[in-house]
């Protein structure tokens, strides 16, 4: 996936503002993208399929193939990155987004330098592994392996689909299980950035993740929530 | 007291009324007539026969008599019949009761006609003279029709009447069902129609009625899709206007980073103002939006348990990390376990946005103490500032969107005066009330809402 030249990561943008197109390729070409825009659902998803694209920007309102149909469509063939720009304030947009397999997501209007710093983000965390052996992680807690190398995860032999970002947080969260990790750092370990108050996106993908992972065979929870503090993988 | 009561009192009354009116009326005037017309009937007719009895008997003796007294005993309602001469030796006829004997007695006496009224019977008797001054009687005893005991009659009459009255009663009933349901009717969809429920109608309700009620309702619904429509376009404009105000700021906000990559250190200040500004425009937009959804659907939002003590705690500790820098607490007093019906997401903007406003409008170095309460199954949620309050006569108006009180809009507190209206339009939406007051030199607001009681 992706070239090893971190600075030419290749972007595609949906977005059918022209517009705010140009400028976005503007901003990130001088960040070090190499980008590529399309203004509708339709042929956006057909680049993602057959482009060498690194990640993909998906705005959710398109013509053609809204967002969600194009994120749905790609996830049947692709684990191709997607960042969601969703509309702010549509808890909804955001829930759905990541249910069906947006790595993060974005409200418009957003800051092109938090664009930037997530884009970076999440390709920090797909980005090929080295045979470095620190890459070669293996976790097995629980039932669930979890291969960094392969950024497979399986529980109970069954294969789990998770984003990056889930793949990241269940990975903390296993690697320090039966600890209680604090929010401030599982967001700064995986969504590299600092929790802000009033900001509940570590909470929605933690939801998404207890969706996939399931309850025990006797129905409790793998992951706790601490009030006001953290998460815990709770180890019987 | 309700439409249908009156309705359906007063017209009974005044049907009872009347129906006692007119039985009055028909006692004192018709029914004795009655009687004394048949008496007259009767002592005609025994006129009649005794002269023609008397005839006979001059002219063909007792054989005669007996055979015209027999063909007049033939009649069924006849149950008795005789003719008398002066020393009271019956001529003719059939057999006589005793107080027919009496009767005789009482006709000789009175040399006239005389009647009797027995439970069943009716008796008269006639005195006659023939030309040579001979002495005779005439008698005759008459079935009387079945009701014609005087006490059978009252009580007969008494039936009657009340049969009449409910009977009246059940015309009514049905006449005031009649008025009042469709009222009922129309007063129900505009309660619906003034709860938000846009889409309240009420003509389908009148099935095939073709009257002034039905013509209302029909007017109701014309009334009630006019102001959907109004209201809905209105709502979509907010909404619209908002979302087309975003693509703009969008590019706004990329321009401005590209300027800034372009950027010296003298632009810089100026660069983060406009950063400054665009982020509040976002957030006006945000709230508009939000305020506009929450205006447009009431009902629509996720129904789930929600845990309040944990909610308020953590928005608490939100606001608190927030508050701190500019040297403010927010402290939470007590939380009583307890728990709603709700959308979670809704309620949090909820408790936010008046949390927020507390700690925006307390005075710096002072507290902001929020205390939930659980009482008789509803939870309190209190929020005190020490922000010098507002004025009494503002405090109703703290919920009206883009409201501010008064000097605050030359203060830069920052505010757009949305946070409380969104406050007030969630937690309504939860059935809930939300109150301001001034209290110990800050502003006090009061959220109820229903709990639920624990399933465990």
């Amino acid at each position: 996936m992706g070239s090893l030249d971190f600075c030419m990561n290749k972007i595609l943008i949906i977005d059918d503002d022209e517009e705010l197109c140009e400028l976005v390729s503007e901003y990130l070409t001088v960040e070090g993208f190499t980008i590529e825009s399309v203004n509708d659902g339709e042929s956006g998803l057909e680049k993602a399929l057959n482009g060498d694209f690194d990640i993909v920007i998906l705005d959710v309102m398109l013509p053609k193939m809204n967002g969600f149909d194009v994120l749905r469509n790609l996830r049947e063939e692709s684990k191709l990155p997607v960042i969601m720009l969703t509309a702010r304030g549509d808890d909804m947009e955001r829930i759905v987004g990541l249910e069906i397999g947006a790595d993060d997501y974005l409200p418009k209007p957003f800051n092109p330098r938090e664009l930037a710093a997530r884009l970076r983000a999440i390709l920090r965390r797909t980005e090929p592994i080295s045979d470095d052996a620190d890459f070669g992680e293996r976790l097995d807690i629980d039932g669930i392996q979890v291969s960094a190398a392969s950024r497979i995860a399986t529980c109970d032999g069954v294969e789990l689909n998770l984003t990056s970002v889930e793949f990241e947080l269940l990975s903390e969260l296993l690697r320090e299980a039966g600890k209680i990790i604090r929010k401030e750092d599982l967001s700064e370990r995986v969504l590299e950035r600092k929790l802000s108050p009033f900001d509940r996106s570590l909470d929605m993908h933690i939801s998404n993740l207890r969706k996939k992972l399931g309850t025990r065979a006797d129905g409790s929870e793998r992951i706790k929530t601490i009030r006001s503090v953290g998460y815990i993988y709770t180890v019987l | 007291m309700s439409l249908f009561l009156k309705i359906f009192l007063w017209f009974w009354l005044a049907i009872a009324l009347i129906l006692a009116v007119v039985t009055v009326v028909n006692w004192s005037t018709q029914t004795e007539p009655l009687t004394r017309q048949w008496q007259n009937f009767m002592g005609e007719s025994v006129g009649m026969n005794s002269q023609t009895a008397l005839q006979i008997y001059e002219a063909e003796g007792v054989a005669g008599l007996q055979t015209y007294l027999n063909r007049l005993a033939s009649s069924e309602r006849v149950s008795g019949i005789g003719f008398f001469d002066g020393n009271g030796k019956q001529l003719g006829g059939t057999e006589i009761s005793r107080e027919g004997f009496d009767l005789i007695a009482e006709a000789r006496q009175s040399r006239n006609v005389e009647f009797k009224r027995l439970p069943e019977l009716t008796l008269a008797a006639k005195a006659i003279t023939d030309p040579a001054n001979a002495n005779f009687v005439y008698i005759i005893q008459v079935r009387r029709p079945a009701q014609t005991s005087l006490l059978g009659e009252i009580t007969n009459r008494w039936l009657q009447i009340l049969a009449l009255i409910l009977t009246a009663g059940l015309v009514c009933y049905a006449l005031a069902r009649y008025f009042s349901s469709p009222l009922g009717k129309l007063r129900e969809a505009t309660q619906n129609l003034a709860r938000g429920d846009l889409k309240a109608r009420v003509a389908d309700r009148f099935g095939r009625r073709r009257d002034e009620f039905a013509l209302l309702a029909r007017d109701f619904d014309v009334m009630a899709e006019r102001i959907e429509s109004l209201i809905t376009s209105q709502q979509r404009l907010t909404q619209d206007i908002s979302h087309e105000l975003r693509s703009p700021l969008a590019r706004m906000n990329v321009a401005l980073e590209i300027a800034r990559q372009k950027s010296n250190a003298e632009t810089q200040p100026m660069l983060n103002r406009i950063d400054t500004e665009s982020n509040r425009l976002n957030e006006m937009i945000s709230r508009i939006l939000m305020l506009a959804k929450l205006e447009s659907g009431a009902d629509d939002y996720e129904q789930r348990r929600i845990d309040l003590a944990e909610l308020v705690r953590d928005v608490a500790a939100d606001a608190d990390f927030e508050a701190k820098a500019n040297g403010k607490v927010v402290e939470v007093s007590s939380a009583d376990k307890c728990s709603v019906m709700g959308s979670e997401n809704l309620l949090r903007s909820a408790i936010e946005n008046v949390l927020r406003n507390a700690v925006r409008y307390t005075a710096d170095r002072t507290v902001v103490d929020v205390s939930l309460e659980a009482v008789n199954g509803h939870a309190i949620l209190k929020v005190s500032d020490h922000g010098g309050g507002v004025p009494e006569e503002e405090l109703v108006n703290l919920f009206r969107p883009f409201y501010r009180v008064g000097e605050d809009r030359t203060r830069k507190t920052g505010g757009i005066g949305l946070g409380l209206a969104i406050a007030e339009r969630a937690v309504s939406a939860h059935k809930g009330t939300i109150t301001a007051t001034n209290y110990n030199g800050g502003l006090k607001i009061e959220i109820a809402l229903d709990t639920i009681k624990k399933v465990d």
